[in-house]
């Protein structure tokens, strides 16, 4: 069974020493097989509340224009907070 | 013009904007929260007014219990069935599918989440409902968030700004210059049975507060709008499996006759389902708040139901509110923009986590 969407999310960004929120949409959109502008700002809505819960964490940040429109764009890296809730919630082995 | 203006401070204002939406978002979905919690109390209140409910004397105690659990249950269906509209409006329901199977390490929260607030506290508001009144079951649940705050900042360590506190201790303030009169009227010292009614507000402060915190834990790792969807579904499960039968084959109380009545009185069934449809977005809006503004902040908003509560009930009853309601009204909005004017970069990062491992 897939990860649900937010499990995916941690699992993907604490196998990386950090990865931008763009390059973590697109893993996101080819493992659900999804697309478009609705999912893409629910993932984004996906990172902002795990990085509000301290459970990852933002390293960069930078503006970039995509399809001529500037798009704030983060870098994320897990905290130690957030692998330690992943080892509770059978995300990552203890 | 924006041309002339350095990349860094293009980027520290996007960032700014950044933060202060979410922080917008976040008291937004609360207020909703407010705005329909408010609204449930109305046809929360007139279930009791129709049949089969209204023919249960307040001196039949046992008899209104089983049928506030019987209320309690066809509500979270009638919830259940809402948010399942609203996850397949969002393309969610597979995802509400995973979180509920991982039932061990995830939705095992939303489980004990939805014992605080089913059991405990939609059964004690309805039973406060009717064994007093609709504006004491108001009051009684005023002190969640504090229940909700003290929970998240032992438990998890939530950070509490003294901004946060002491919007926190003005809204609680306000609510009970609001309500606090109005109990001594309403209560009634003819009905015996006002004990269940107080017993009942407590249930649902302690119930409501506990819940937030319990499903922020899941609400970590998993999505909002699929957890609120989790916690009603196991809502359904204990009391259509578990209470509600154990109540028909140990007791003499007729669960099933209150059922084929309630779900056969067009009227009844109306409330119920205007209720479940306030209930259902608001714990939407709640579970959404809580996750980008924190336990504490989310649900000290969201305490406005009680201002929002009185004009819905005056509407309804035709009764104006008393002067106390102004000032009650002013002090309640007053803490919330004490709460509102803490800077959005603080309310960016809820948790203190240097020290953190949760258990």
């Amino acid at each position: 069974m897939k990860l649900h969407h937010k499990g995916f999310l941690l699992v993907s960004i604490s196998k990386s020493r950090g990865v931008w929120d763009q390059q973590l949409i697109e893993k996101v959109f080819t493992e659900y097989n999804e697309s478009g502008d609705f999912r893409e700002k629910t993932i984004r809505i996906a990172l902002d509340e795990l990085a509000a819960a301290g459970l990852i964490k933002c390293t960069e940040n930078k503006l970039e224009t995509i399809n001529g429109k500037a798009k704030l764009l983060f870098k994320y890296q897990i905290s130690d907070f957030g692998i330690s809730r992943m080892v509770d919630t059978g995300l990552l082995p203890p | 013009m924006l041309n002339n203006v350095p990349a860094s401070s293009l980027l520290k204002i996007a960032l700014h904007k950044h933060y202060a939406r979410n922080q917008r978002w976040g008291f937004m979905w609360a207020l909703w929260t407010a705005i329909l919690w408010g609204a449930w109390y109305v046809p929360g209140t007139a279930l009791w007014f129709e049949r089969p409910y209204v023919d249960i004397s307040v001196n039949e105690q046992s008899l209104r219990l089983a049928a506030t659990a019987v209320m309690t249950w066809i509500h979270a269906i009638a919830v259940f069935l809402f948010l399942l509209i609203w996850n397949m409006a969002l393309g969610k329901v597979k995802d509400y599918g995973r979180t509920m199977l991982s039932f061990n390490k995830i939705s095992k929260w939303y489980a004990l989440a939805s014992l605080c607030g089913g059991p405990l506290a939609i059964f004690g508001s309805y039973m406060a409902m009717g064994f007093i009144g609709p504006v004491f079951a108001a009051i009684s649940s005023l002190f969640y968030p504090v229940v909700g705050a003290i929970i998240a900042r032992l438990w998890y360590k939530e950070k509490i700004s003294k901004r946060t506190a002491i919007g926190m201790c003005i809204i609680i303030f306000g609510g009970m210059v609001i309500y606090g009169p109005s109990i001594f009227g309403e209560t009634g010292a003819s009905n015996p049975n006002a004990w269940l009614g107080y017993l009942g507000g407590i249930m649902s402060a302690i119930g409501w507060g506990s819940e937030g915190a319990v499903a922020g834990r899941a609400m970590d790792v998993s999505d909002p709008d699929v957890g609120i969807h989790c916690r009603f579904s196991f809502e359904v499960v204990f009391w259509g499996m578990f209470i509600l039968p154990a109540l028909a084959i140990f007791t003499d109380l007729p669960i099933k006759n209150l059922i084929v009545e309630t779900v056969t009185h067009s009227k009844a069934m109306l409330w119920i389902i205007l209720a479940a449809a306030c209930h259902a977005y608001c714990y939407t809006a709640m579970y959404k708040s809580l996750i980008l503004i924190g336990v504490g902040r989310g649900e000290a908003i969201g305490n406005l139901y009680a201002v929002f509560a009185l004009i819905f009930i005056a509407a309804f009853t035709l009764q104006l509110p008393q002067w106390y309601f102004i000032v009650g009204l002013f002090l309640t909005v007053l803490g919330s923009f004490v709460m509102f004017s803490e800077p959005a970069e603080s309310v960016a990062e809820l948790r203190d986590n240097s020290d953190a491992k949760v258990y």
